[in-house]
């Protein structure tokens, strides 16, 4: 065999460039439609452009969870707000982005969880929001996992996608992993092929002088009408165990899509529902509107909030539901139910707790802080 | 990079060396002329057709005139196109191909709702939009069983009005050649060869590139690859792949396709 090649090379030898090319580059342009990702493998790292500052702290940092909508603000998308919009201008995020960085800038989080970051998607205009978001606020690293990752999305003029959940902090980053949690069997194979694949970023966060700690970001299914979304709580818990149990300590949060147990409303489907869609009748199918239902997942978070110091407790959550609420997916309407989270092995500061409920145009969720305690 | 500095990268020096290396012309095997004449300044035979899945219908009016369209795509896409044979002497062709198409029905097709949905149906309807293309192509033969040839296009759109620039499909090999859709025109040159491997089977290689004439998401360079397997009579079965690199709003990218088709026709 490597006698022919050498024959032919000798022979022909200007065929022989632009063949070796050819392999060579069919070996690193083989991008698939949508990609799929290893159960676990290296989350991706980012770095500031420039290294700012990093304080060191006395005794405690803040974590804070947002996810920020990929920067289209309360905008009328056509995914989970009744509207029409896919495609919005770079202006658009540009000018969203910069309300989400000078929000970042005044609650000066330590640690932050971002989900829903875009990176070079079609419907943010190709903006890499993570490295923007990086140079325009004080964080010098990030560890970012794609959730839905896409080449070219034939759908709805969704296109090219890469959406994901990221890890930014003041101080080094190292172990960056993204987890793979499991898909949603409730889909088509097609859809199932270009659709999202939820996961956990988990990285640990060194900052010189104190022991390290691991930060980990979740986005769960919001639409699924399986059992995925509770096996992603039940996945995510068991991360948080693994860690616990070999004595590590953690900060752990994000979007779970699911009420704390004992919530008043759980039943969002008229709150949700679109012109034209009709829900909650005997002829209705579905009868429930996918993603509002929260009713049959009344218990899916008690384990956690059983092992684990949530920054809001639950106790103070019942006593006043709506102060903690994150989420709506009305544009024009206020926050109407409680689905992002911090959880930590240790303790949270007593007080330090804040739902940003003021945030109300910067995202449908609204972020929520606490200050870990290091010591 | 400007448009120049590509152009010599991609496209003039290695097209230089391939020339090079080509002996001079003489009288060749009529095998490529009957079966692969597409991409060529050769025209089909008069009262001749022959057509592929992805390769265009062309039929031969005369001895040099040759009318094509894409049968295919008329519905959502009319087109049409008229080869003129300027000249034919032993191995030497010159010809020009003048293309005109319709997409503005396939724009507005491809903005919707769920799966099909290429563009945002927010962008829809699209305006009046008539893409033209000029071509000279230059062939020549090179020895006795192969054919190389040169084209130098210019492409073009009138329109009623700007489409959104956001309205485009962001893919290898579709993007380039829907960016004077949008804005401004396009400038494609290609060089080809063509060869006999034997009987039954021919090869074909080429690189073309796209030069839009806009500050961004400017450059585009394509390499294909095929061979063609002559079945039975005229019916012929094409494979190869598509490697392309370009300048896309969201970076740059290269990637490799495979291309699959048929091809059928008159009695050759």
């Amino acid at each position: 065999m490597f006698y022919h090649v050498m024959r032919f090379s000798d022979r022909n030898s200007w065929l022989h460039l632009p063949v070796v090319a050819i392999c060579f580059l069919a070996l690193q342009s083989c991008e698939m439609p949508a990609t799929s990702f290893e159960n676990v493998e290296e989350a991706v790292y980012y770095t500031r452009s420039t290294k700012a500052d990093a304080p060191l702290p006395d005794s405690s940092v803040r974590i804070m969870t947002w996810n920020i909508r990929f920067g289209i603000g309360r905008g009328p998308w056509f995914g989970d707000a009744c509207g029409y919009r896919v495609v919005y201008t770079r202006e658009e995020i540009l000018s969203n982005l910069e309300v989400i960085a000078n929000r970042i800038n005044a609650v000066k989080p330590d640690v932050l969880l971002l989900q829903e970051v875009d990176l070079l998607s079609k419907r943010s205009s190709y903006v890499d929001e993570l490295q923007w978001l990086l140079d325009h606020t004080y964080f010098n690293y990030a560890a970012y996992g794609s959730q839905w990752k896409s080449q070219f999305i034939p759908s709805d003029g969704l296109g090219r996608m890469n959406e994901g959940n990221a890890i930014l902090s003041r101080w080094p980053i190292s172990e960056a992993q993204r987890i793979q949690l499991v898909l949603r069997t409730d889909q088509d194979a097609l859809e199932r092929y270009f659709y999202e694949r939820c996961c956990i970023v988990k990285s640990r966060i060194d900052i010189p002088g104190f022991n390290p700690f691991y930060a980990l970001n979740i986005h769960a299914s919001a639409f699924a009408t399986d059992d995925s979304k509770h096996q992603h709580i039940e996945q995510f818990k068991s991360e948080l165990d693994k860690i616990a149990s070999s004595g590590g300590r953690f900060v752990a949060g994000g979007d779970l899509n699911t009420l704390p147990p004992g919530s008043d409303s759980t039943d969002y489907c008229i709150e949700d529902m679109c012109a034209g869609e009709s829900f909650h009748h005997t002829t209705d199918n579905p009868m429930h509107k996918e993603g509002s239902n929260y009713t049959p997942e009344a218990q899916w978070m008690t384990p956690l909030y059983q092992s684990y110091v949530c920054a809001v407790p639950l106790s103070a959550y019942q006593a006043s539901q709506s102060s903690f609420f994150t989420h709506t997916t009305r544009p024009e309407h206020t926050w109407d139910r409680t689905i992002d989270y911090l959880f930590t092995n240790r303790r949270w500061r007593n007080g330090s707790t804040i739902t940003h409920q003021n945030f109300l145009n910067d995202s449908d969720h609204a972020p929520v802080s606490s200050e870990f305690i290091l010591k | 990079m400007n448009p120049l500095q590509h152009f010599l990268r991609f496209f003039l020096l290695p097209g230089l060396c391939i020339i090079s290396t080509i002996c001079r012309a003489q009288d060749f095997d009529s095998t490529l002329t009957k079966y692969w004449g597409y991409n060529t300044a050769l025209t089909m035979p008069a009262h001749k057709w022959e057509s592929g899945i992805a390769q265009p219908f062309r039929y031969g009016i005369n001895e040099k005139l040759e009318l094509r369209s894409n049968a295919l795509e008329i519905p959502f896409l009319p087109n049409a196109g008229l080869k003129v044979a300027l000249k034919k002497n032993g191995g030497n062709f010159i010809a020009t191909e003048h293309l005109i198409g319709y997409p503005t029905v396939f724009l507005n097709t491809v903005s919707m709702k769920g799966t099909g949905g290429l563009i945002s149906p927010e962008f829809a309807p699209f305006p009046t939009i008539v893409s033209l293309q000029n071509n000279v192509l230059v062939s020549r033969a090179a020895g006795s069983r192969g054919l190389m040839t040169l084209s130098l296009g210019y492409t073009f759109a009138i329109r009623s009005g700007k489409p959104d620039p956001n309205a485009t499909i962001d893919l290898p090999l579709v993007y380039p050649r829907m960016a004077h859709y949008y804005e401004a025109s396009t400038i494609r040159l290609g060089f080809g060869y063509k060869g006999i491997i034997s009987k039954k089977f021919l090869f074909d290689d080429g690189v073309e590139s796209f030069f839009v004439i806009r500050h961004e998401n400017n450059f585009f360079f394509e390499n294909t690859g095929a061979i063609m397997w002559i079945a039975r009579g005229s019916f012929r079965i094409r494979g190869g792949y598509s490697l392309s690199y370009g300048k896309y709003p969201y970076g740059t990218q290269w990637q490799l396709w495979p291309s699959l088709d048929i091809i059928f026709g008159s009695k050759l």
